[in-house]
């Protein structure tokens, strides 16, 4: 009987989509090869549009609910882990390996969906002031982010790259390049774990071609950049990303309450006290 | 009923009869025409055009229950100033909001070109006796309205008593004069292709200036059928009469790309002449936020954010 291979597709707005384009690129595995959609400038704007989307769902949902959402995804997660320690395998990875990644990348998951109802109360903070007044330092998710994953065939540093903006209520735009086959695979569990279309989209391609297309998008609020990149690359996003204020974080940490510091900001409420 | 000779655009019954009498419309063939029509391309300076075209057609339109002055007030600012950061861009042809809201919108626009229009004849539904439709809409005249939106009788219609439903219109138009008259037909209830035409040619004969697809309260609003229908329609009218009507097109446009569409339509059906304000509108909230995105868009090669346009 012949294998039936998988064809793999982007995950956006809760979707299976191919590339508007119809375009795709190979990835060469150690030990196979796999065609993923080629993302073009208008997948990425219809991204942007469903992650707009998705960002005011996933807000939606009280803390609480959102890590329960989090952990389901580890037990979906779970539930496959022979299929990604296969797909680990091909990418090179010893069996012992790629069960110790899969391993991590379960705990990964647990410790942010932990954090995704505390960190508001370990960030926020009551001022002191001179005055009747409460001041109030209150901790918000800046929107929809666009993450670069790192190219390592490891499935516990690409969820340490959407997490952290993912948990404090960002609608992430997950892009990757080598690593893309197991992002995509990752793409089947996200959709089982209820999290709202469009909170969390993966995509496959080339950052090089899209790359004045989301720096220059406003309704991109950040960028997170996972992996190496040139300097050359680094001087175009910035300065396009100053054009509409976007934060640019490069290489930010991934674990850790400061791996959350990136996708949030400080609103500060005073409040009369009364007597 | 001296008055109704005098105004050259309404049509008598018996004509009107023969007009939409034996009606057909071909609908494999509307269909492939309009698809065909929608996948023109439009780009870079001819879309920039059409896009401040679509700006300056629009009725910018809020007709809720929670409508307030300090609400009118905020529409109506970015009415006239659409886009702060770029005076470039044109006002919008009007403003469309209830009678009990035309004084302060008139009063916010009395420096500007734009027009406050009113929707009167109790709308959305229209179920209400002559008289009260006919106060109902002097009120809104005696207010400052420069135009009037008013809806069919959908009751008579598909009782199949259209001669009631074409002497309201005639009556209301006795009421409005000079004012622009506009008639909603809510194509989304009318249900046929047929009936859409039925409508649009019995509103024009009873002396609309302009027929308008939906009234926006129903979630199938305007179609590009629908709009198809009515400026063949329009068409005809002018060969029998003359007299050359609007099109506005409302309901459920939201973007740009589908707004370019409705003005393909026009510009083949009806030609270049209907591409503007005086006989082509959309009554849209959301559609102007996206256009300006577009438009800006196209200057700073930079996706936008409504977020930086100004509310209303």
């Amino acid at each position: 009987m012949n294998e039936i291979k998988k064809t793999y597709k982007n995950y956006v707005g809760g979707k299976y989509v191919r590339s508007e384009s119809g375009k795709t690129f190979r990835i060469d595995l150690k030990n196979d090869f796999y065609e993923v959609p080629l993302t073009s400038r208008k997948d990425i704007r219809d991204a942007v549009v469903a992650a707009k989307k998705g960002y005011s769902n996933w807000q939606k949902l009280s803390p609480y609910n959102k890590t329960q959402v989090l952990y389901r995804l580890s037990e979906m997660l779970e539930g496959n882990f022979e299929t990604y320690q296969q797909l680990l395998q091909d990418a090179g990875l010893t069996k012992a390996k790629a069960s110790e990644d899969i391993h991590k990348a379960v705990d990964t998951i647990i410790w942010y969906a932990g954090m995704a109802d505390k960190w508001e109360q370990m960030t926020g903070n009551l001022n002191p002031v001179a005055g009747d007044f409460f001041n109030i330092s209150h901790q918000e998710s800046l929107g929809v982010v666009f993450t670069l994953n790192s190219n390592n065939q490891s499935l516990n540093s690409l969820l340490l790259n959407m997490l952290p903006a993912l948990t404090v209520g960002c609608a992430v735009i997950s892009f990757n390049e080598e690593n893309s086959v197991i992002a995509l695979k990752l793409a089947e569990d996200i959709n089982n774990s209820d999290l709202p279309g469009g909170a969390l989209n993966i995509m496959s391609g080339k950052f090089e071609l899209l790359i004045e297309d989301v720096s220059n998008h406003v309704e991109i609020t950040a960028m997170a950049i996972y992996k190496e990149i040139n300097n050359h690359d680094k001087k175009i996003i910035k300065e396009n990303a100053s054009k509409s204020l976007k934060r640019i974080f490069i290489n930010p940490p991934t674990m850790g309450l400061e791996a959350l510091f990136p996708f949030i900001e400080t609103k500060t409420v005073w409040h009369p006290k009364g007597r | 009923m001296s008055s109704i000779k005098e105004s050259k655009n309404i049509l008598k019954w018996s004509d009107t009869v023969e007009l939409v009498d034996n009606l057909r419309v071909d609908e494999v063939g509307l269909k492939e025409r309009v698809a065909s029509l929608a996948s023109r391309s439009i780009k870079k300076d001819s879309k920039l055009q059409a896009l401040n075209y679509i700006i300056s057609m629009c009725d910018l339109t809020t007709l809720e229950g929670e409508d307030t002055e300090g609400k009118i007030g905020q529409m109506t600012a970015k009415a006239i100033r659409p886009d702060p950061s770029n005076d470039e861009v044109p006002s919008v042809a009007a403003v469309c909001v209830y009678p009990a809201l035309v004084s302060k919108a008139k009063e916010m626009t009395r420096n500007s070109n734009v027009k406050v229009a009113s929707v009167s004849s109790y709308f959305p539904s229209g179920q209400a006796p002559l008289e009260s439709k006919i106060l109902d809409t002097q009120f809104a005249i005696d207010q400052g309205a420069d135009e009037i939106d008013i809806v069919i009788n959908r009751k008579a219609f598909f009782e199949g008593d259209y001669r009631k439903m074409y002497d309201e219109i005639v009556a209301l138009k006795e009421v409005c004069k000079s004012v622009h008259l506009k008639t909603i037909l809510e194509v989304g209830e009318l249900r046929t292709y047929e009936n859409i035409k039925k409508a649009s040619l019995i509103s024009l004969a009873a002396g609309s200036d302009f027929i308008k697809t939906s009234t926006g309260k129903i979630s199938n609003g305007s179609s590009r059928e629908a709009c198809y229908l009515m400026a063949k329609a329009v068409w005809d009218y002018k060969t029998v009469t003359g007299f050359k009507a609007g099109i506005k097109v409302a309901g459920g446009i939201r973007d740009s790309k589908d707004a370019i569409r409705y003005l393909v339509i026009v510009n083949e059906e009806l030609g270049s002449e209907w591409l503007n304000p005086d006989y082509f509108r959309f009554g849209a909230s959301s559609l102007v936020d996206d256009v300006l995105k577009q438009i800006k868009k196209l200057k700073t090669n930079a996706y936008q954010s409504s977020y930086y346009f100004p509310r209303g």
